[in-house]
């Protein structure tokens, strides 16, 4: 029962993780319709500026979360401005969406190559081991900490889709574009703000994993296959929804183990998407309009 | 330009460096190719191998170069960046063994990459010394043209084991002893618990394996493994990682409040990059091995090493360089005593070789029975809160004594 326990909360702490990860891919899709490539790009470029913002200016990775917001948003704003917008909306730019997006990426990983090297690099804060304590169990501190993130950022989202006129115009133009410019919505602006909104969520799923892992200009490949995964499973487009896609695949990857070997519990996540995709292609929650 | 082309006598590539003598019957220069994965995920170890490359035929040509047959004959290393990419690793050998026609061949760095490249040169019968593939299925292939300078993972794990079991012959460590055995689902980590398997059967009674688990690489949550080992109440945590995995366990080890009378992360914990990480306390007790370390580096070829690579790159050396060095090294000595370029001729003289080292143990083999892979003991280090890493094992290089049981697990 305490083992269970342990593993349930540390499911539940992996999933705030996941959920972060996965809000900015799960925007951008929901609304533009396009699987940005570039986002496991811009969750390492973004670890590597918590980095260097821990490094030179001794800022905690929590607290260079707002520059971090800011910083990929106006990349997000100038990767859509300068190359997305140019790409036909639709099915028929699906296949250039893909391509020029992964083509942002392998520039942005080779400017990281170029700049900081291969070599690993990691942030120790004070707290980097420290654990507190809660029936019995012993929990990191930062793990908690970026599960709280996540938790803030996704009521923070639920409030801006839904409180909103802003996130009312995303939810709009998500739904049917067309209609939405006949009832006076900029739906340019929309996109231009929705892309940016989402490489600014990148940017934090970035910091918080400086936090916790290692990383190299190659780092962000499997977060964008698990990102893909969770957005999947929690239905294409519904922000809830990818909080939950996120806890489903945490708590499969920490609860595998007592099914099949540690070393196959990576590989769960990928055998509950094509189930999924084959059994419940609308996701599990089955929404398919951003809300 | 991807591909990097460097040649540290010369840029112009090989084409003479066949086998075609000149009228004394000796060639002008022998050219050796080579690749590393100077750019991509592996360019930082990449460029330590280079280094270790650099000064081993620095050194050479200082003295004139090899001696074949009573003649001094200049050695030109031309290198190409491989990209840590498998298949350019292939490519690139081939264009240097088929096109530029280099005499003989130093390999790359990774087990992936090695694993592929040694077809090559196995294929085109010409002799491949690597010192960047450590993994036992490389040499396991009956290849007869492949020579690998690290030792075995296996032995990591057999050398932490005899230090191990000193400290229970001491009465420091439990026997029999529990051991809790991680290992990360590559070559690397099945070697790693091989050694340890095969030391525990070879001495019964002395150890009880009560958790034998595997894990993916870049893994971002070992809760359920962690979970696994504390349920089973091992004395001894004993784990085969990769720097990644090794900082996102050990922080979440440390902040599960777990503790173990000895902990040991195969190879990692003595790197700046672990400290930089964990913290020094994060780290503290860890037991590492590694194939060389410069604390090694007090008398004789070690010595004359360390001076001679401090001097000409300006920092200490670590293992990578000192494997690249000893790759080089005995491939220049397997020439002269061919006294030849005749590439079975030295084929023959590595197969049989049997040479001075700054390797633990002092002498630098390729045993046929492995394969063409060196087999020789690590050194095991421990980090002692003071911020140093002793060898403490082998005796007969040790710095330092080590401490067991880790005296900050109470209970």
């Amino acid at each position: 029962m305490g083992e269970a326990f342990t593993l349930a909360v540390s499911a539940v702490l992996l999933a705030g993780f996941y959920s972060a990860m996965a809000y900015g891919l799960g925007l951008i899709y929901g609304v533009l319709r396009i699987v940005n490539l570039a986002h496991g790009g811009i969750i390492m470029a973004a670890a590597y500026l918590a980095w260097q913002l821990f490094d030179r200016f001794a800022i905690d990775p929590f607290l260079a979360i707002p520059i971090a917001l800011v910083v990929f948003f106006a990349v997000g704003v100038a990767i859509y401005l300068g190359l997305v917008r140019f790409i036909p909306r639709g099915p028929a730019g699906g296949v250039q969406s893909l391509l020029l997006l992964f083509g942002v990426w392998l520039v942005i990983r080779n400017a990281a190559y170029l700049l900081f090297s291969g070599n690993e690099q990691v942030i120790h804060t004070t707290y980097a081991t420290s654990s507190v304590s809660l029936l019995g169990g012993s929990f990191s501190v930062t793990r908690v900490a970026v599960f709280v993130v996540a938790l803030v950022t996704l009521l923070a989202l639920h409030l801006l889709l839904s409180r909103t006129f802003l996130g009312r115009s995303i939810r709009a133009v998500a739904q049917n574009p067309e209609s939405a410019t006949l009832v006076g919505i900029d739906v340019h602006r929309v996109y231009v703000i929705s892309f940016g909104l989402g490489t600014a969520l990148a940017g934090l799923a970035g910091v918080l994993a400086s936090t916790l892992f290692a990383f190299t200009p190659s780092f962000g490949a499997s977060e964008l296959l698990k990102s893909f995964v969770i957005i999947v499973l929690g239905g294409l487009g519904s922000v809830v929804g990818i909080a939950l896609g996120a806890l489903v695949l945490a708590a499969a990857e920490v609860f595998a183990v007592y099914v099949v070997p540690p070393y196959l519990t990576a590989a769960v996540g990928f055998v509950l998407l094509v189930v999924v995709l084959v059994l419940r292609p609308g996701g599990l929650f089955g929404q398919r309009v951003l809300r | 330009m991807a591909v990097l082309s460097l040649a540290l006598t010369g840029c112009i590539p090989g084409r003479d460096g066949d086998d075609s003598d000149s009228a004394s019957g000796t060639p002008d220069k022998i050219v050796i190719g080579a690749t590393l994965p100077l750019t991509g995920t592996e360019s930082k170890t990449g460029a330590r191998f280079k280094q270790g490359y650099e000064l081993a035929f620095e050194m050479e040509n200082a003295d004139g170069g090899i001696d074949v047959g009573g003649t001094k004959v200049p050695v030109e290393l031309q290198l190409l960046d491989d990209t840590t990419d498998q298949a350019k690793a292939v490519n690139l050998a081939q264009r240097l063994i088929t096109q530029d026609r280099v005499n003989f061949f130093l390999g790359t760095y990774s087990t992936a990459l090695v694993e592929a490249q040694s077809t090559v040169a196995e294929q085109n019968k010409i002799p491949y010394v690597t010192g960047g593939g450590a993994a036992t299925s490389i040499y396991a292939k009956g290849y007869t043209w492949v020579f690998g300078t690290l030792a075995p993972v296996a032995n990591l794990a057999t050398t932490e084991m005899e230090w191990i079991a000193e400290q229970q012959a001491a009465g420091a460590l439990p026997k029999p002893a529990k051991v809790a055995l991680v290992w990360e689902n590559t070559s690397h980590g099945k070697d790693f618990r091989k050694g340890v398997q095969d030391f525990a059967t070879a001495h019964p009674g002395s150890y009880e394996i009560v958790t034998d688990e595997s894990f993916a690489l870049d893994g971002k949550d070992f809760s359920a493994i962690l979970s696994t080992v504390r349920a089973a109440k091992a004395d001894l945590f004993m784990v085969d990682a990769h720097l990644p995995d090794f900082i996102t366990m050990q922080r979440q080890y440390l902040s599960s409040n777990m503790c173990h009378q000895l902990i040991t992360y195969g190879a990692r914990g003595t790197e700046s990059d672990a400290k930089t990480a964990l913290g020094q306390t994060g780290v503290d007790y860890i037991l590492s091995a590694v194939w060389w370390n410069k604390q090694q580096g007090n008398a004789g070829l070690n010595k004359e090493f360390v001076e001679k690579f401090t001097a000409m790159f300006g920092t200490a050396p670590e293992w990578y360089q000192a494997l690249g060095y000893e790759a080089a090294r005995s491939l220049f000595t397997a020439i002269a005593r061919a006294g030849t370029v005749d590439k079975a001729a030295v084929r023959d003289q590595l197969s049989a070789l049997d040479m001075d080292s700054i390797l633990p143990g002092g002498k630098l083999r390729y045993p046929a029975d492995k394969g063409g892979q060196a087999d020789y003991p690590f050194v095991v280090q421990q980090n002692l809160p003071d911020g140093s890493s002793p060898i403490i094992y082998p005796a007969e290089v040790a710095t330092g004594k080590g401490v067991a049981p880790n005296p900050t697990c109470h209970g």
